[in-house]
């Protein structure tokens, strides 16, 4: 990276075509897309998640409150069957899509993405908050309308959720500082990717890590004759 | 807000950290104690011995956050990357508001449910796991 932690967009491309060149290696799904009126293109992957949901039943009602009350009632028999209160679960299928866009304002990628049942209907951005991880919930809901809002998709035209890009360089730049130390080549769209995509169920395959690297070598290896005690210069 | 480079410290290899468990933190680990094999992994009651069932982690702090006295565990191998990150926020009493990420190969964030076992197999070498943490305002 020729400058700190901010780069244009050749570079932002630069770095989604190895992404991808790893993703094909491991039949990730990532693909390029480039919009048809200018050279802009972003990345995108789709995947599929089954959640399976226990859903107590009483009679006549559910004590579910998302907002797929559509497709449970297409799933499921009438309510009204259940004479007593009843465990069901319920397996949906979502369809994620995930888009990696470069930012222009921020000079940093953008993560947008959307999630929809099979037949279409949208999630709601409740059922994304639902979504996220563990990890991430107690931050993300000290303030959830600021990091995760819905904006149209700069290129598509389409509404799609958006992990806010504000605090990008302020989380990216120690890391990359960090590495530039070790002489490391990183991939600035892998290492970002690994630290927002888990927050919407966006998981990288472990072996990312190792194609971050132009130089996979033994780089990350530890020289063998070094004694203990100096484990802790590394 | 950094502490001391790390490069002053001299602990041994193995330090005793007990009464790490995940609903009473000691920032006291700086007590010296005598160099011991059996090192007790964060939240965890049981003493370390088995030292196929856990493995060593190396705990490496990136920017400014905080260094952790004891940089040396024994882990489960089962584990997870979400175990390691809250028992560390709160090792570093790190504030709901603050996000910490882990890192492996010192720019890779692993996923959260991803166990310290299969991350030491992949990136682990001479006996031990090196892991980096941040803590950043990721989000907002």
């Amino acid at each position: 990276m020729e400058e700190d932690e901010f780069f244009g967009e050749e570079t932002f491309q630069h770095y989604c075509a190895e992404f991808i060149k790893h993703s094909q290696k491991i039949g990730d799904g990532w693909e390029w897309r480039t919009s048809k009126d200018c050279s802009d293109g972003y990345m995108c992957k789709t995947q599929f998640q089954i959640k399976n949901r226990t859903a107590v039943s009483h009679r006549g009602t559910s004590a579910r409150v998302q907002t797929c009350l559509p497709m449970e009632e297409a799933l499921e028999p009438p309510l009204d069957d259940f004479e007593v209160t009843e465990t069901t679960t319920a397996t949906e299928v979502i369809k994620y899509e995930y888009h990696v866009l470069y930012s222009c304002s921020y000079q940093v990628p953008v993560l947008y993405f959307r999630a929809s049942f099979l037949d279409g209907s949208p999630l709601a951005l409740k059922d994304i908050w639902e979504g996220v991880h563990e990890c991430y919930k107690t931050r993300l809901l000290h303030g959830p309308w600021d990091t995760i809002t819905q904006q149209e998709h700069p290129i598509l035209g389409q509404p799609f959720f958006v992990l806010h890009p504000c605090k990008t360089n302020e989380f990216m730049t120690p890391v990359l500082k960090n590495s530039q130390k070790f002489n490391r080549n990183v991939n600035y769209i892998t290492s970002w990717l690994s630290m927002v995509g888990p927050a919407v169920g966006l998981n990288l395959p472990l072996s990312y890590a190792r194609a971050a690297f132009q130089d996979e070598g033994n780089v990350d290896r530890q020289d063998s004759s070094i004694e203990p005690k100096s484990l802790e210069e590394l | 807000m950094a502490e001391e480079p790390e490069s002053a410290l001299q602990l041994p290899p193995s330090i005793a950290a007990e009464g790490e468990g995940p609903t009473e933190v000691s920032p006291e680990t700086a007590t010296p104690e005598p160099p011991s094999s059996a090192a007790v992994s964060p939240g965890t009651e049981e003493p370390a011995g088995d030292t196929k069932k856990k493995i060593d982690i190396l705990l490496k702090a990136v920017g400014d956050t905080p260094i952790m006295k004891t940089k040396k565990w024994a882990v489960e191998r089962t584990r997870t990357i979400q175990g390691l990150i809250d028992f560390i926020k709160k090792f570093l009493k790190l504030v709901a508001s603050e996000q910490l990420f882990i890192y492996v190969n010192q720019s890779f964030a692993p996923s959260p449910d991803q166990e310290v076992g299969t991350l030491y197999e992949c990136f682990g070498s001479d006996g031990k796991l090196v892991l980096h943490y941040c803590k950043s305002q990721a989000w907002g």
